[in-house]
């Protein structure tokens, strides 16, 4: 089949028209009061189809969060993009009477997602001794920084939830920055804890949901921010093992590959990585220092806790690359086309593509065609709202924005 | 009413416990390095029966993938635990043979993972047009860098590429200094695998209720623009955030700071409850003083750059201490072995000790999901290239010791090379492994 003909299949293939969804007929609660987490929880459900009613309490200050406090209408970005396509439902946790309310839609729900502060609902007798033993096929998914069992937990349940302070118990700052710039630890610059631990909470309430279509019952679900993330990537945990040290910032440099990462060009930026030993012997060839390959031919060269030596090596790259046009280099590494499987390994491709701007990044012509990035029109302002993620064929995940305009 | 921390605790650590959520489910994966093979790594934490096909000799290049070259037992124990629960075989699909064989599997399964260039299985009839004619109930996953249409879709991926074409490359580093750092630890590949792993347990719910599979496309690039508000932000204002340091411009302020006693604490205030919480912590007053321009951004500077002196005459306790008294979102910054160490993850067995058949005692995480009735599991780790040949050949398609025989003089299956990362450690013996000879499975 050609590349097209396969092209205009798929697009039929995944189109959205008259599917249904994976959770139709599921309906979430989600309490989250100011944590903005369990709304991209709840974001991330409502994408596969479950109804979500969204219980706001008064003074939820998840409207306000936004860059640089951007608002459309009155809400920011993230309340916006979370929560188009539930219902809101306003309750005062505070007052009997909207308790009760609360409590009769607890008890009728399939999903809780608890993302107020650990032990909150159950002081008002909601949480899930209570709800559960009345309905007991509830998935009570609780999300927080630091969890709803252990220790900690109990002695850290006051402190609020931010993607920053869970990117820092994971140890990720510590690894991101160059040490000879400014040795201080530096954020990554997207909610990678946050991102990381909604998933993982997603994850958990479909294979409670999947669980219980054997055996009848619901369950707890506990999911932590402060500690998702590193599980994930197990990195810390192995590297923390094995050597009983922790990495320093590398700078450039990564731990198992190298060259990987963000380079310089003479006109803008690339990133490289280099999976086999070929790839960079090939990578050095079209930067024309093949005069480096007798020391650095293998991985065992490039890849050692020997920083000082690869930096070195670095240095030669970087200086070698900025008199590159980036074009002149993607050209290079992509002329000898697309090699079958067996070849590449033998002759090397390194993998060099460009690094966009966002605005780069926006006017490529493939988001539009997959529909990865949608147009919403607001006040006759046009604005890109991402897509879900999960492209299926039967039950294709769905960024309602047609639903925009209720909401406002 | 027994204290509420008590009372969930009891009920993960000794509450009731069902049968593996995914018992029975079978899966079969081609996939190599991290994005594939953590889909995969779900499914089996969870009790899926996970085949993953290799190419002999070699196996998965993530098996060489080490920090800092540093193997456990000729193993790489990153790949170990990616690959746990997994059972590992070797088919050579360019023989017509050996792909009559992953036919056959796929016969039996319900879900099919790969990660390799978009049309690449295709090409050599395993795509999901192909495979779902034999099977037609099959959950097929395909995880690539940009979809599988569409005309970025064959250009080259890995982790890091996904990361500078949509733009997050640029997102980590300094506003003051020319230098952009990626993402570390492979986010690229897990978070997007965690999407794919996602996507399909709500296929197989779906497939329960209606006997339907389906195709699955996730791509890097679409996992990582979900939560990508800067999009948003760039049509709606027509400016670019760029890098923006330790701040994060969704905050009112936040910062890393050095405490007095030379460590850091990050902090965040995300609204004006916790603009209040940090005030009353400082004794000053912040929110009538700032409230007209709250969220601007020489105000979420100017209130960084207060709390960061207010934190430099402090130490990381103290602060901790107003953190929890007050009701603001603070932590100490750790690095790798603070979290290996991290009594608080050992105890809600995010890290366990676990003493493998082959390979002894090891310290590796579990996955992060708290299931009170079905919490995921490591039973055994992964082994080298080809070590469950023989089991899987016998136990899922009924062959005969004499036709595994043959099969492996024909080459159509095969085994390590001699190689760290690929071959047993060397104090396993041979033979007398009845799961190695395909006798007897993991755990029985």
């Amino acid at each position: 089949m050609s590349v097209s003909k396969r092209d205009e299949l798929l697009a039929k293939f995944f189109s959205f028209e008259g599917k249904p969804s994976a959770l139709d007929g599921i309906n979430v609660v989600e309490i989250s009061k100011s944590n903005l987490v369990g709304s991209m929880v709840g974001g991330l459900l409502r994408e596969l189809g479950a109804e979500v009613v969204k219980v706001e309490s008064p003074g939820d200050s998840t409207r306000e969060i936004s860059p640089y406090g951007a608002r459309i209408k009155g809400v920011g970005i993230p309340y916006l993009i979370e929560n188009v396509g539930k219902k809101i439902v306003h309750l005062d946790l505070e007052n009997e009477k909207d308790r009760e309310e609360l409590k009769s839609l607890l008890l009728s729900c399939d999903v809780v997602i608890d993302a107020t502060k650990p032990g909150y609902l159950d002081s008002i007798g909601l949480g899930y001794r209570d709800i559960s033993s009345k309905n007991p096929k509830v998935v009570y998914l609780a999300i927080s920084p630091y969890g709803h069992f252990s220790k900690e937990s109990k002695e850290l349940c006051n402190i609020p939830d931010s993607d920053l302070t869970a990117q820092a118990r994971n140890g990720y700052p510590s690894l991101i920055g160059n040490p000879s710039v400014r040795p201080i630890p530096l954020r990554a610059g997207i909610w990678a804890a946050w991102s990381m631990a909604a998933i993982c909470a997603v994850t958990g309430v479909l294979i409670a949901l999947y669980e219980r279509l054997r055996s009848g019952k619901g369950q707890f679900i506990d999911v932590a921010t402060h500690e998702a993330l590193a599980a994930v990537h197990q990195f810390p945990i192995i590297v923390g093992f094995l050597f009983g040290r922790s990495r320093p910032q590398y700078g450039f440099i990564d731990y198992i590959l190298y060259p990987f990462g963000v380079y310089k060009t003479r006109d803008g930026y690339i990133t490289i990585a280099t999976p086999y030993d070929t790839d960079f012997r090939a990578f050095l060839k079209l930067i024309n220092r093949w005069d480096l390959e007798p020391d650095w031919r293998y991985a065992t060269d490039r890849v050692t806790d020997d920083v000082d030596r690869i930096v070195e090596l670095d240095k030669e790259v970087r200086k070698e690359l900025s008199k590159f046009s980036t074009n002149e280099l993607i050209k290079r590494a992509t002329r000898r086309g697309f090699l079958p499987e067996a070849f590449r390994r033998l002759v090397g491709r390194p993998i060099i593509v460009r690094s966009y701007t966002l605005k780069e990044t926006l006017s490529e012509k493939h988001w539009y065609i997959r529909s990865s990035l949608l147009k919403a029109n607001i006040n006759g302002k046009e604005m890109l709202v991402p897509n879900s993620p999960f492209r299926m064929s039967e039950t294709p995940g769905r960024m309602p924005i047609e639903k925009l305009k209720e909401h406002l | 009413m027994s204290d509420y921390f008590e009372y969930v605790e009891r009920l993960f650590k000794g509450g009731e416990k069902r049968e593996p959520p995914l018992k029975g489910v079978k899966v079969i994966e081609m996939t190599h390095y991290v994005y594939g093979p953590t889909v995969g790594a779900v499914l089996a934490q969870f009790g899926a029966d996970v085949v993953k096909v290799e190419p002999m000799g070699e196996g998965d290049r993530f098996r060489l993938g080490a920090v800092w070259m540093r193997m456990f037992k000729k193993g790489q124990l990153q790949f170990l635990t990616l690959n746990a629960n997994k059972y590992l075989i070797t088919l050579d699909a360019r023989s017509r043979k050996a792909r009559e064989i992953l036919l056959k599997l796929v016969a039996k399964a319900d879900v099919f993972i790969e990660n390799f260039r978009a049309g690449l299985l295709d090409a050599v009839g395993l795509g999901y047009l192909q495979l779902s004619k034999i099977n037609p109930k099959i959950i097929y996953v395909s995880c690539s860098g940009y979809g599988q249409y569409g005309p970025l879709s064959r250009a080259p991926s890995f982790d890091v590429s996904a990361q500078g074409i949509i733009g997050v490359a640029m997102k980590s580093g300094w506003p003051d200094v020319d230098e952009f750092y990626k993402l570390p630890d492979y986010f690229g590949d897990y978070f997007p695998a965690m999407v794919a792993a996602a996507a399909v347990i709500s296929a197989l719910y779906y497939r329960e209720r209606t006997g339907k599979g389906q195709y699955i496309d996730i791509s890097q690039a679409e996992s990582l623009f979900r939560f990508f508000y800067d999009i948003t932000y760039l049509t709606l204002t027509g400016e670019e955030i760029g890098k923006t340091g330790n701040v994060d411009p969704l905050a009112i302020a936040s910062g890393i700071f050095a405490t007095s006693d030379e460590k850091f604490v990050a902090i965040a205030i995300m609204d004006e409850e916790q603009l209040l919480a940090i005030s009353r912590a400082m004794n000053i007053d912040l929110v009538s003083q700032y409230k007209d321009k709250l969220r601007s951004k020489e105000c979420i500077n100017e209130l960084s750059d207060l709390i960061s002196k207010w934190v430099s005459s402090r130490t990381l306790d103290e602060i901790m201490n107003y953190a929890k008294t007050y009701g603001f979102p603070a932590s100490p910054v750790f690095a790798d072995f603070d979290v290996y160490k991290d009594p608080w993850r050992w105890e809600r067995g995010s890290i366990i000790e676990f003493d493998d058949r082959i390979y002894g005692k090891v310290h590796i995480p579990v996955l992060p999901i708290h299931l009170s009735a079905t919490p995921p599991k490591i039973k055994w780790l992964a082994r080298p290239v080809g070590y469950h040949n023989k089991l899987i050949l016998k136990k899922w398609l009924g062959y005969t010791d004499e036709e595994i025989k043959k099969l492996e003089e024909e080459g159509i299956i095969g085994y390590w090379d001699q190689a760290p990362g690929m071959c047993p450690p060397d104090a396993w013996d041979i033979g007398n492994d009845p799961v190695f000879k395909g006798e007897k499975d993991e755990c029985e």
